[in-house]
Formats: C-alpha cells, sequence, structure tokens
C-alpha cells in the first residue's frame, strides 16, 4: 500500500443550480477518494446518491464546485485549454448505456480511428494496426471495425466503447454501470475483460454499480456512499464481512444469498423512508432519518470517519462498537 | 441505387399531394425558363386578355403576353428567391443556433435573446422597414425576408444542437479531450444542419407566400421579370372582366404552399419512426391544434 494514488480526489464537491436562487443540489459533497495503478475499487450506493455525478466530475463532464483531483501529483482542475484536454485525456470514462455512446453515424472503425487521432497517433497505419489490436484487446473480431453500433449487440458495443478509452492509454478508468445494460448472460463477460484489462494495461478502475454482488466479485475496496457523502471504505472482503455503517448494513442485506435455505429465512430490513433531498440535505449525519439507530447527537454534527480497523473507516458515531460486535444492527434492533 | 430506393419508400410515406404539387414546383422552378412554349416578356397587343387557345394554351394577359410561359417562368424565380432566402437564413440561424448550443451559459442566453427580439417582430414588418431603407429590389427583398427568417431556423437549430450536444458519444469525445473545434465541426455542425434542413424546407411554403406579397405590394421582383403575386396585382383591374387572369397565378401559388405546408406538417407529425395511422394523425393534429390555441389564448 506504500504505492502512491494515481488518482487522488481531494474534497470534491460537485452542486447544481436548482430553480431557486440561492439553492443547490450537492450531488457529491467533500468527498476523498484514491485510487492505485492496477487495482479495481468499486463505488455504491443507491440511485441518486452521487455516485456517477462523483465519476463525471472526475472526467471533468461536471464542473466540480470546490475540491481538487490530482493524476500522478498534477492538479487537474487548475489546467486549462489544450493542456487539460491532454493530462484529462489519462482519465477515461466508461458509459453506462452503450447504445448512446457510440456515434450512429461512425463505424466503430471510425470511431476509434477519431479516438487515436485525438491521441495524436497521425499515422494511418499506425492507427489501422492499433485499430485492430484494440478491438483484439476487447475481445472483438477485426472485421467489426467496419460495421455501425446498430449493427453489433449490447456486448459488443460496450466492448467497443471500451476499445474507445484504451485508444489514449489511459491510466484510469471510471466506469459508469458499464453492465447494468446488459445481459446477465453477458454482464460476466464484460466483467472479466475489467478483471483482464486491469493485469494487462496496470490501469486503476472506479467501478460504479448498484449491484453489490458484482462488486464484491471484481473488486478489492469498496467505497459506500450516501448523499453525496463517501460513508464507509474499507477492502472489499473486510466490508462485506463486517459492514460498520447502518446504511452499508442495510445495503448489503439487500444482497440476495446464494443458498435457497437460508435466503428463504432470512429477514429482509427494509430501509424506511426515502432518500432525503440533496438540497437541504439533514444536519449532522445524512444517514439518521432513516437510521434505526438514531440518537440526539447525530443531529449535532456530521461524523468524522472513524478508522474500526486498517484501511476501513466508517463515518457513524458508532462504527467502532459495531465493528467489534459483529452484528448486524438489525438483530440488535429488534432484540432491543 | 439504395438512396435511390430509400428515397422513393420516403416519398411513398408523404401525402399524395405533397409529392405532386412540390415536385411540380421544383420541375418548373429548374427547367421552367427553357420549356417555356413562348418568350414571356414577348407582348403582342393585338392578343392582349384572350382566352385560352391553341397557340395560348392559358391564354393571354392584358399585354398579350403567354399566361403559361409566365407561370412556369414565375416558378422559376419564386423557387430561386426562396432558395436564396431560406440558404441564407439558415446560415445565418445555424450558425447562430450551433454556437448557442455549444456554448451554453451566457453566450447562449445572449444570442437567443436576440432571436427571442427576432421572431417578436412580425416577419412582414421587419421586411417592409428593410425595403423601406435599402429601397426595392430583388436583393433588398431577399435580404430583407432572410433577415426575417433566421430567427426560427436559429431556435430550431439550438434545440437540436443542444440535443446532440447531451448525448454521451460526445461526452466521450470531451473525455477523450477532442478539441473545441474537432466537437464543433466534425459532430455538431453536420448532425444539426441534416436536421434543420428538413424543417427549413418545409418552411418554403411560407416563404413562397411571402416572396409573392411584397412582389404584389411592389417591393420585391420588380417587372418585367413574371412572378406570381406581380401577375396578380397586373390582373388585379380585370379582376371582374376577365377572373382567369388572377385566378391561375393564384392557383399556381396557392397549389406550391399547400404542398410545403402539407409537407412540413407530415415532417412535424410523422417524427416517430412509424407511420401514424389516420385515425392517430387526426387526433396528434387536433392536440396540436388545442396547443396552438391555448398559448394564444395565454398570450
Amino acid at each position: 500500500m506504500a504505492q502512491a494514488p494515481v488518482l487522488k480526489v481531494e474534497n470534491l464537491s460537485t452542486r447544481f443550480k436548482t430553480g431557486q436562487r440561492g439553492k443547490f443540489v450537492h450531488a457529491v459533497d467533500d468527498v476523498s477518494i484514491e485510487l492505485r495503478s492496477g487495482e479495481i475499487v468499486g463505488l455504491v450506493g443507491e440511485s441518486g446518491c452521487g455516485k456517477s455525478t462523483l465519476g463525471r466530475t472526475i472526467v471533468g463532464l461536471e464542473k466540480a464546485h470546490t475540491g481538487k483531483v490530482f493524476l500522478d501529483g498534477v492538479e487537474l482542475n487548475r489546467l486549462n485549454g489544450r493542456e487539460a484536454r491532454e493530462r484529462r485525456r489519462a482519465v477515461q470514462y466508461v458509459f453506462q448505456d452503450p447504445y448512446s455512446s457510440l456515434n450512429d453515424r461512425q463505424t466503430i472503425g471510425e470511431t476509434i480511428e477519431e479516438a487515436l487521432l485525438i491521441g495524436g497517433l497521425r499515422s494511418r497505419e499506425e492507427r489501422a494496426a492499433q485499430i485492430t489490436k484494440l478491438l483484439d484487446q476487447v475481445g472483438l473480431a477485426s472485421v467489426v471495425k467496419d460495421r455501425y453500433s446498430r449493427e453489433l449487440s449490447g456486448g459488443q458495443r460496450q466492448r467497443a466503447a471500451i476499445a474507445r478509452s484504451l485508444a489514449v492509454n489511459p491510466r484510469v478508468l471510471i466506469c459508469d454501470e458499464p453492465v447494468s445494460a446488459l445481459d446477465l448472460s453477458i454482464r460476466a463477460q464484460v466483467m472479466n475483460l475489467f478483471l483482464d484489462l486491469r493485469k494487462e494495461l496496470d490501469v486503476a478502475i472506479l467501478f460504479i454499480a448498484h449491484d453489490l454482488g458484482l462488486v464484491r466479485q471484481a473488486s478489492s475496496r469498496v467505497y459506500v456512499m450516501y448523499l453525496g457523502k463517501i460513508v464507509e471504505h474499507g477492502p472489499s472482503q473486510e466490508l462485506y464481512d463486517n459492514p460498520s455503517h447502518p446504511y452499508s448494513q442495510f445495503l448489503l442485506s439487500s444482497v440476495p444469498e446464494a443458498d435457497p435455505t437460508t435466503e428463504r429465512d432470512r429477514e429482509l430490513p427494509m430501509l424506511a423512508g426515502e432518500l432525503p433531498s440533496p438540497v437541504d440535505p439533514p444536519s449532522g449525519c445524512r444517514f439518521r432519518t432513516r437510521c434505526p439507530l438514531v440518537a440526539d447527537r447525530c443531529s449535532l454534527h456530521l461524523p468524522e470517519p472513524a478508522t474500526v480497523s486498517p484501511a476501513h473507516s466508517s463515518a457513524c458515531i458508532r462504527a467502532r462498537e459495531m465493528h467489534a460486535k459483529r452484528r448486524s444492527i438489525f438483530v440488535e434492533h429488534r432484540a432491543a | 441505387m439504395r438512396p435511390l430506393v430509400s428515397l422513393v419508400t420516403w416519398l411513398k410515406g408523404l401525402p399524395r399531394i405533397t409529392v405532386v404539387t412540390v415536385s411540380l414546383f421544383l420541375f418548373f422552378g429548374i427547367f421552367g425558363p427553357w420549356i417555356a412554349p413562348m418568350d414571356p416578356s414577348a407582348q403582342d397587343l393585338s392578343l392582349m386578355g384572350q382566352g385560352p387557345s391553341a397557340t395560348h394554351w392559358l391564354g393571354t394577359d392584358h399585354l398579350g403576353r403567354d399566361t403559361l410561359s409566365r407561370l412556369m417562368v414565375a416558378a422559376n424565380t419564386s423557387l430561386t428567391s426562396v432558395g436564396m432566402v431560406l440558404a441564407i437564413a439558415m446560415t445565418i440561424g445555424i450558425t447562430m443556433g450551433t454556437i448557442a448550443g455549444y456554448c451554453r451559459g451566457w453566450v447562449e442566453d445572449l444570442l437567443m435573446r436576440l432571436v427571442d427580439v427576432g421572431l417578436s417582430i412580425p416577419s412582414l414588418i421587419i421586411s417592409l422597414a428593410v425595403i423601406g431603407i435599402v429601397g426595392p429590389g430583388y436583393w433588398s427583398m431577399v435580404f430583407a425576408l432572410a433577415l426575417a427568417w433566421w430567427p426560427m431556423s436559429a431556435r430550431i437549430s439550438r434545440a437540436v444542437a443542444v440535443s446532440i450536444m447531451n448525448k454521451p458519444h460526445i461526452e466521450a469525445l470531451r473525455v477523450l479531450g477532442a478539441s473545441p473545434l474537432r466537437i464543433y465541426f466534425n459532430h455538431l455542425l453536420p448532425g444539426t444542419i441534416g436536421s434543420v434542413m428538413v424543417y427549413a424546407t418545409a418552411d418554403a411554403g411560407m416563404a413562397a407566400i411571402a416572396v409573392a406579397t411584397l412582389s404584389f405590394l411592389g417591393l420585391g421582383i420588380q417587372p418585367p421579370t413574371p412572378e406570381w403575386g406581380q401577375m396578380l396585382v397586373d390582373a388585379l383591374p380585370y379582376l371582374e372582366s376577365d377572373p382567369r387572369q388572377v385566378i391561375l397565378p393564384g392557383l399556381a401559388l396557392t397549389a406550391a404552399v399547400i404542398g410545403f405546408n402539407t409537407l412540413g406538417e407530415t415532417i412535424a407529425l410523422n417524427r416517430v419512426p412509424k407511420r401514424l395511422s389516420r385515425r392517430q394523425l387526426l387526433t396528434r393534429r387536433m392536440e396540436v391544434a388545442g396547443w396552438h390555441k391555448e398559448t394564444s389564448d395565454a398570450a
């Protein structure tokens, strides 16, 4: 873990204007994350918690309100114009919907070639060779280069989109639910592709998803996000085994068990209420409006991330207690 | 061969009246001066105001000029001036619309408020004002009408450009670090032009009326160039004695306008790829009419 992070996000906030003056949607609020080369990091949370916005802000599709994004120690938000474009190129984005993220007027070859041209590959022969190589790398036959995106299946399109982002030799890939638009049978293949790419190219992958099972299988570390904030962060195995934030516990309890008998007997806890509005987030802990363990002091101030075990931290005032007990809050809650 | 086939299927989807009138207008508009049987400005005062005959199929006007030839050549006048107006208006409109759609923010606000100003003044009044200042003539008419016409195409282009800019494949290009010029010229502009052209063609009928109106008022096409609006005003004194002279150019103009209007309507209503049934089309039409009424009531 001594290795320096390739991508470092510090206290990043993104907000959007609302119709009302002076009111903002705080989509991402004071988030800090780190990615190292060759690691896959999961980012999970329910819809609307700001995980996509975080990814889009990192690549510069949304403007950061405050905070910094460092790539290899260079602060990206400070750069402008050509230099910014060239630096930012090392962070690529894979979109959720492979249907609209490819231009339907271009063949796959043209799409990738354009990416190579943007990346500064001037010679036509080199580009042609590179297209074949990239297509091969993502598991597509080279004949695909003359096809239009509408002639491909969902999985093939997503592969082509990945090939396009690999064309500029990225160091970081931000994948925004890259498999949720795909058939179940295709998902595993595309997921394996990500695992292969990580090994071959030594890229860092931020894997945004709401399918917790997938994240567990693929990633080494996981960030759990709730209402614009990281509530828990830790090594995948550890976090899944012993989640130490009430929200993570809810989230993980929604993953079905593989064993049908346990699955049948399992009591599914329901998360009460809806996600509060990110325009006026609750004071103190963001989760307190839905938390079964809520106490008076939760509304006073935002809980600091508490380290519960090495590299595992949780932003809950009872984090250490929960971690030590190794018990789900629901069991405890029901017993009380 | 393939584009031809798809063109034919597209034409088959259009109302027959549109296909007939628009293609007649285009045919005479392009070939009129060559296929006109006689010189449209040759006068023969001994034959003035005659009805249809073997030599003059549609008769002659008050100066003994052949009406059929004049109608055909007038189609050419109308087509070229409408084409000019639309070309100039669309160049301005698409440029402004795409810039607004690309830049967003205050640039967009500024350009679109400018468009609002343009749209708030009736086009005929703008044209009259411009011609009043510059003086009547072919080019002043074309520029006056283009000046009145561009705001609409600017507004449509902005809408199209915004929708293109929001597509993930443009975002992907931005993430790849494509230069703004590449995004603008290679992706935004071609995409916008394609969609806006269709809408603009549908507007050609209104432009044809505007050309005829200005010529009717003596502010557009100047004699001796034959033009429908001008033929109408020439024939006006004989409205009671020889209505044929008024009816023929009036019919020609009406047909052209109906053709383009139905074309526009079909395009607007048939944006869904599937062809609509007669009933769906009717409800859609009612909706559009209802919406129009609501907005005009509110205003």
